[in-house]
């Protein structure tokens, strides 16, 4: 079969062509790591090994603080995208409605609103309120966390709806029909059957919005207000060269994390998706 | 439910059932509904309204409903426009790049690859998951007067310690570099999806037929693939027009994108209402966009 597309240096060339594509990809994520361990500035000659950025980064305050405000965004805003991503889904493949297919392209819609856009909508929708509030209660409600965690559910959606919608699909629902059968309420069918089957696409969809979240930094740049998440405060200390060697310790660690994390993401889908008989596909990647 | 098994109860239960569903379908709407609405569909409306003078934030806007910023944006020739279609120069120039690297991957992972082939793929897309302003860091950092290339070039003798190759960094070129290097994983995903879902008899066919491969490339399996190709491309091109984290980090004023004049306007410049024209014009012309070619780019068509 392989034959018939390509002859074997085809084949040859591809397979040195993907090869090169392999290092011109994880290469300069290699190079980062490399001198978060290199004892002196980010140039060549390497001077030694030293774990000493690592050793200070976890005693500044700062970096902490702020991959802490990160986690909580994409804590919080990742629970809600997949409790309303869960219920969204339910409704465009278990029910019939009118207006679906317009509901189905609002869901959808972030995916291709550039973050620029909306992250400059969200920042003066919010300073309309606002001046609206201080003008008639002397009240206001300010920038932060909550905001950005409010642009963080909208962009996470439709990729939490994107990753429980083929489970879901695959999902007999004669189960569902058989605890209806047996006397189980609407909610009790929901908890006690389709719940728990979903699981596994649940923790994915959390897994993916966590991780778009927790590094998202377009939307968070205009939101953060005087409370930067990690993307915001690593953009601003980029402009004081000696911070550099620190940064890129964090910046290893957070890409091994969020690599690993991606990684765990698809293979829990795919063996989930094999137990479920289907064929492994990666339909629900962005 | 205490069901007799009577015919009459039977349907009762079932008209209850049917009304629990319509209520249970709002319910399960209402909620992600009711947030796209308030935290989406609003926000961007506003800036719609705020965008022809509909509203007034600060003393210096305007508070008369009139098409005078669009006006301003979209004749007379604005620095704006210029940026804007600088913008789509580079934009267009990455989509090409992208394509040209993605397909050979597609391909090959597709048709080359043996049951291995999801596990490549995974390698390929995992980046584009991971950090992206982390990636963009990383070019910053090899690419600096003072990174790593130019001081490997120096430490290796190829050229002079005070002499780096300045234009690594900070041009339109790093820009395009950049952007390449972020979307290639993302688009490699459309172009395998529609290699893969290729029916490999017709190539046997082909060949059958004595056609030879390069034949059977131009004439079947490329034509096949080319919806993979376009919404690879549209993938790459919808999002970088409104770019402006990477030419913030790595473009200095030569790379200088649509979308950084945007973010000035509202972080620096402070005129809000320009920006919200800037703004919308760009989301129209995304619409516009997606209105012309988005058959190519129906989600579950691409990811099926």
């Amino acid at each position: 079969m392989t034959e018939i597309a390509t002859s074997r240096g085809t084949r040859r060339a591809l397979i040195g062509f993907f090869g090169l594509l392999v290092v011109f990809l994880y290469a300069p994520i290699l190079i980062l790591a490399v001198f978060s361990f290199n004892d002196g500035d980010v140039s060549f000659p390497l001077a030694g090994f030293t774990v000493d950025w690592y050793r200070r980064f976890f005693a500044n305050p700062k970096i902490l603080r702020s991959l802490e405000r990160s986690a909580i965004v994409a804590g919080v805003s990742s629970l809600i995208a997949v409790a309303l991503g869960v219920s969204a889904a339910i409704a465009l493949v278990r029910r019939r409605f009118a207006g679906k297919s317009a509901v189905s392209a609002l869901v959808f819609s972030p995916l291709v609103v550039p973050y620029l856009v909306f992250g400059v909508s969200l920042l003066v929708i919010f300073t309309a309120v606002d001046k609206f509030l201080t003008s008639t209660t002397g009240q206001y409600i300010g920038l932060g966390l909550h905001a950005i965690v409010i642009g963080h559910v909208v962009v996470s959606l439709p990729y939490t709806v994107l990753t429980i919608i083929p489970l879901l699909e695959r999902l007999n629902i004669g189960l569902e029909e058989a605890a209806k059968d047996l006397g189980a309420s609407p909610g009790q069918s929901f908890r006690r059957v389709t719940l728990p089957l979903l699981t596994p696409a649940l923790v994915s969809a959390f897994m993916i919005a966590f991780t778009l979240s927790f590094d998202e930094y377009a939307i968070a740049s205009f939101l953060a207000g005087r409370a930067p998440t990690w993307p915001v405060y690593l953009f601003a200390q980029l402009r004081v060269p000696s911070q550099l060697p620190q940064l890129l310790a964090v910046s290893s660690v957070v890409l091994v994390v969020s690599l690993g994390v991606v990684i765990a993401a698809e293979i829990g889908r795919r063996v989930a998706e094999r137990r479920y008989g289907g064929t492994v596909r990666l339909q629900n990647l962005p | 439910m205490a069901t007799t098994g009577g015919v009459a109860a039977g349907e009762a239960a079932d008209r209850g059932w049917r009304r629990t569903d319509r209520r249970g379908t709002a319910g399960l709407l209402g909620g992600p509904l009711l947030w796209l609405l308030l935290f989406f569909v609003v926000p961007v409306g506003f800036v719609a309204a705020y965008s022809v003078g509909g509203v007034q934030l600060f003393p210096t806007d305007t508070g008369i409903i009139s098409l005078a910023s669009w006006e301003r944006l979209l004749t007379g020739g604005s620095v704006y426009m210029d940026l804007f279609w600088k913008s789509i120069g580079m934009s267009l120039t990455v989509s090409a790049i992208v394509v040209l690297l993605a397909y050979p991957t597609g391909y090959f992972l597709a048709l080359c690859v043996g049951r291995r082939k999801y596990v490549l793929l995974l390698l390929i897309i995992a980046p584009f998951l991971t950090s992206y302003l982390l990636r963009v860091l990383a070019w910053k950092v090899i690419l600096g007067d003072a990174g790593v290339i130019n001081s490997f070039l120096a430490w290796v003798g190829v050229r002079g310690a005070g002499d780096p190759i300045t234009w690594l960094l900070y041009s339109r070129f790093t820009v395009v570099l950049v952007l390449a290097y972020i979307f290639v994983p993302f688009v490699a995903l459309p172009v395998f999806v529609s290699l893969d879902n290729l029916d490999q008899s017709l190539l046997e066919a082909a060949a059958d037929l004595g056609a030879s491969r390069w034949r059977t490339f131009l004439r079947v399996t490329l034509p096949l693939s080319l919806s993979g190709v376009f919404a690879a491309f549209l993938f790459v091109f919808i999002p970088t027009i409104g770019e402006f984290v990477t030419p913030l980090l790595v473009g200095g004023t030569s790379g200088y994108m649509y979308g950084n004049s945007i973010q000035d306007l509202f972080t620096r410049g402070l005129d809000w209402q320009t920006g919200s024209t800037l703004a919308l014009f760009l989301l129209a012309v995304v619409a516009v966009l997606l209105a012309l070619f988005g058959r190519f780019l129906r989600v579950r068509a691409v990811t099926p």
